[in-house]
């Protein structure tokens, strides 16, 4: 059995499904978490539960909405589980009463019945069912309470009785369902109410698909006459507005009868804290404080202490304990040189970040889940708009800080297509999870007493770079005058201990297992590169196969203060994942720990020529796996390659002018 | 108009149909149209967007859309 989970932004819809399925999925306290139709199966196993992205209506307006109604018409499924947010009935059930209409069997789970409590809404949960036809089970989806029994029913109950509630539209509305339903000679198996309803909203799915039953001249007519008709004695002006009023009506009635509301002029505590957080002055510089105060923590005083402590660990006892197993079971030189020099250097080196990494991840799921990203979105609105783009835009980008791919992938939400293109190109500039190792390394060995600061100035140079080439793009390439911003502020919600670390272990999760598979496998390769050369094996690592290929580069990088064959060897790891640099260093410098590595750095690089080399990192390219997302999200190899292009550039020229300027003003 | 309101000031829309269509449409999703009652929380610096309340919900829409929307006092 599939049941498909819908239902508004923000109700929770992505913490049920977590709670029903007991897997896990990305949760967030903002519109647009989930960007497209993931699939658990229900605890018990006996049904797949689909999750969906958040809507407010089935009439879509940007990408990750469509993807709910192109589900609804091309995917099939057994029955429907809505989620409704008991704090915001009355918005909620607009999408409620049009999921009635497509006529399919549905569940209602009224979710965050402790919030409405909390404002004074009582709400009578079986008058509310009675009248709607169809089964309410309360629930709190964040605490869980509710949810097994919610399982037990949804999978148990025989077949859920499609309601008879209908909204009534009027005669010429009926007149018109009629007619299409004639038109249409019973070749589709929905609800011609619910398809007329759509069509005449103005859903441009539904229009596309009635078209391949319909000649588009035809349904231009039947449009055009209904809306006539229907509208020839009402006062709104389009049919649209009309449908809404209608819908409207019923669900007032609706709530007359089944909801209580005290009055109460408390102010909520979320707007007291908005009354700070949005503060017409204070809103930027306490962004600012909050970046800073996560820099501070993941990289001096949190975060180094412990890499090191792993760091120790990883180069002393494991090192040593792995030197005199190998020497036990009598391991050919080959496979000594293989493991200590090639694995332990290469994923050791990678997994030695791991506690910074995690650090990281912790803050951007505690800022996810508490609600104030979208407050970051209004206060860089107008920044944003600046350039071309909208406060939304930023959702995406402070995503990308973790990871670029669903950085990338957040861009959907964004509901103009120019500006999601504009994201989806610029995303990549945020310095993500797998550079940081990079920078870690660097600071530790150039900048130790300004080691936070130096790497915040890197991320806000990629900010910095990202909007002045989005103001660029906005003007050349990617010109247009619409820019669209409306944006739903969720109150703030206390994130909850265990959502907050199934959070931070997800993100995390990834960095692991990529050192795990994909740095262990390419660590082997570009130890065996460097083992090996035209002379054959064991060679000086100067005559190597791997010094051959870098030193292709090192030439072109001369200018910019690294033209060493190693530099060049590891920037082209680097396109496989960004991470890959550190292991592939450590391989060429073959030392056994950070320690030492950054002992010889500063042998190869100067201070001015390390801090060039960071920059270029941050802006070079995006790894395969976002050149990937890139090319899924735009469609288009042109924009791919795009990506690919303006990156190297402008990363060329900006190390070009750090290293030469710097060396002129004698740093 | 809207965006000529005092924060904290309660009032009724009376008229959206100078506002944007998308904004509209995107209002309207949120349950924010002619009838509403709303008030302003907040507005950022720099002609930059407010913030609106309306049954107990907090919107973000910019200055220009604000500056569309026809209201009334209650």
């Amino acid at each position: 059995m599939d049941i498909a989970l819908l239902g508004n932004p923000n109700t929770g819809k992505t913490s049920m499904f977590n709670n029903l399925t007991g897997s896990y999925e990305y949760v967030g306290n903002w519109s647009g978490v989930t960007v497209e139709k993931k699939v658990g199966l229900l605890k018990k196993g006996t049904a797949s539960l689909i999750d969906l992205p958040g809507v407010y209506s089935l009439n879509p307006l940007s990408k990750d909405e469509g993807v709910v109604t192109h589900f609804l018409l091309h995917d099939s499924f057994d029955r429907m589980l809505n989620i409704v947010d008991a704090s915001q009935l009355e918005r909620n059930l607009h999408l409620t009463i049009q999921l009635l209409e497509f006529g399919r069997p549905l569940i209602i789970a009224l979710n965050m019945v402790d919030v409405a409590s909390k404002r004074g809404i009582e709400i009578d949960v079986e008058k509310l069912a009675s009248q709607l036809g169809t089964s309410v089970v309360p629930v709190i989806a964040r605490t869980g309470r509710g949810c097994d029994e919610l399982t037990e029913f949804v999978t148990t109950i025989e077949s859920p009785s499609i309601t008879s509630f209908t909204v009534s539209y009027g005669e010429e509305m009926e007149r018109a369902i009629e007619r299409l339903a004639r038109m249409l000679e019973g070749k589709v198996n929905h609800s011609v109410r619910w398809l007329t309803l759509q069509l005449l909203e103005g859903n441009h799915y539904v229009k596309a698909y009635l078209q391949s039953f319909i000649g588009k001249e035809e349904l231009e007519v039947f449009i055009h006459d209904t809306s006539k008709a229907v509208l020839s004695n009402v006062e709104e002006k389009t049919i649209d507005h009309f449908i809404y009023r209608k819908r409207q009506a019923a669900i007032g009635a609706l709530l007359r009868n089944s909801t209580y509301t005290e009055q109460e002029n408390k102010q909520p505590l979320s707007e007291k804290i908005d009354a700070v957080i949005t503060n017409k002055w204070l809103g930027l510089p306490i962004f600012f404080v909050v970046m800073y105060f996560l820099f501070m923590l993941t990289f001096d005083w949190l975060g180094f202490p412990l890499s090191d402590m792993l760091d120790g660990i990883i180069s002393g006892p494991i090192t040593n304990g792995l030197e005199s197993f190998l020497s036990l079971i009598g391991a050919s030189s080959f496979i000594h040189a293989l493991v200590l020099d090639g694995v332990v250097a290469g994923v050791g080196g990678v997994l030695v970040f791991v506690p910074q990494i995690f650090i990281l991840f912790f803050f951007i799921s505690l800022l996810e889940d508490s609600g104030y990203m979208a407050r970051v979105a209004l206060v860089m609105d107008r920044l944003m708009e600046h350039v071309g783009m909208n406060g939304k835009a930023f959702i995406p980008m402070m995503i990308g800080f973790g990871c670029n791919v669903p950085g990338v992938m957040a861009a959907r939400t964004i509901e103009t297509p120019r500006e999601r293109m504009l994201t989806v190109l610029l995303t990549p500039l945020m310095s993500c999870s797998a550079r940081l190792p990079v920078y870690a390394l660097f600071v530790g060995a150039f900048f130790v007493s300004h080691k936070a600061l130096i790497v915040l100035s890197l991320y806000i140079l990629g900010i910095v770079v990202a909007l002045i080439l989005a103001k660029v793009f906005s003007t050349t390439i990617l010109k247009g005058e619409t820019s669209f911003f409306v944006i739903e502020l969720p109150p703030y919600r206390i994130p909850q201990g265990k959502a907050l670390w199934k959070s931070t272990w997800e993100k995390g999760k990834g960095f692991v297992k990529k050192a795990g598979t994909f740095i262990f496998a390419g660590s082997v390769l570009i130890w065996l590169l460097s083992y090996a050369g035209p002379q054959g094996l064991n060679v000086e690592m100067d005559d190597s196969f791997l010094a051959m290929i870098g030193g292709l580069f090192a030439p072109l990088l001369a200018p910019l203060g690294f033209g060493t064959w190693q530099a060049g060897a590891s920037l082209l790891t680097g396109f496989l994942a960004k991470e890959a640099i550190i292991s592939t260093m450590n391989i060429i410098y073959f030392v056994p720990d950070e320690a030492s590595l950054q002992g010889l750095l500063i042998n190869s690089f100067s201070p001015v020529a390390a801090y060039s080399f960071m920059v270029f990192i941050l802006l070079y390219i995006p790894c395969l796996a976002t050149v990937a997302t890139i090319k899924k999200e735009t469609g288009s190899y042109k924009w791919t390659g795009f990506s690919m292009g303006y990156a190297l550039l402008i990363a060329y020229l900006l190390s070009f002018l750090i290293y030469q300027i710097g060396t002129l003003l004698g740093f | 108009m809207l965006a000529s309101l005092k924060i904290g000031k309660r009032v009724k829309i009376i008229d959206t149909s100078g506002t944007d269509r998308l904004v509209r449409r995107r209002l309207l999703d949120l349950g924010i149209t002619e009838g509403s009652e709303v008030c302003i929380k907040c507005k950022m610096p720099f002609g930059g967007p407010f913030m609106l309340e309306s049954c107990g919900q907090c919107v973000g829409i910019r200055r220009r859309e604000a500056q569309t929307i026809k209201v009334e006092e209650l």
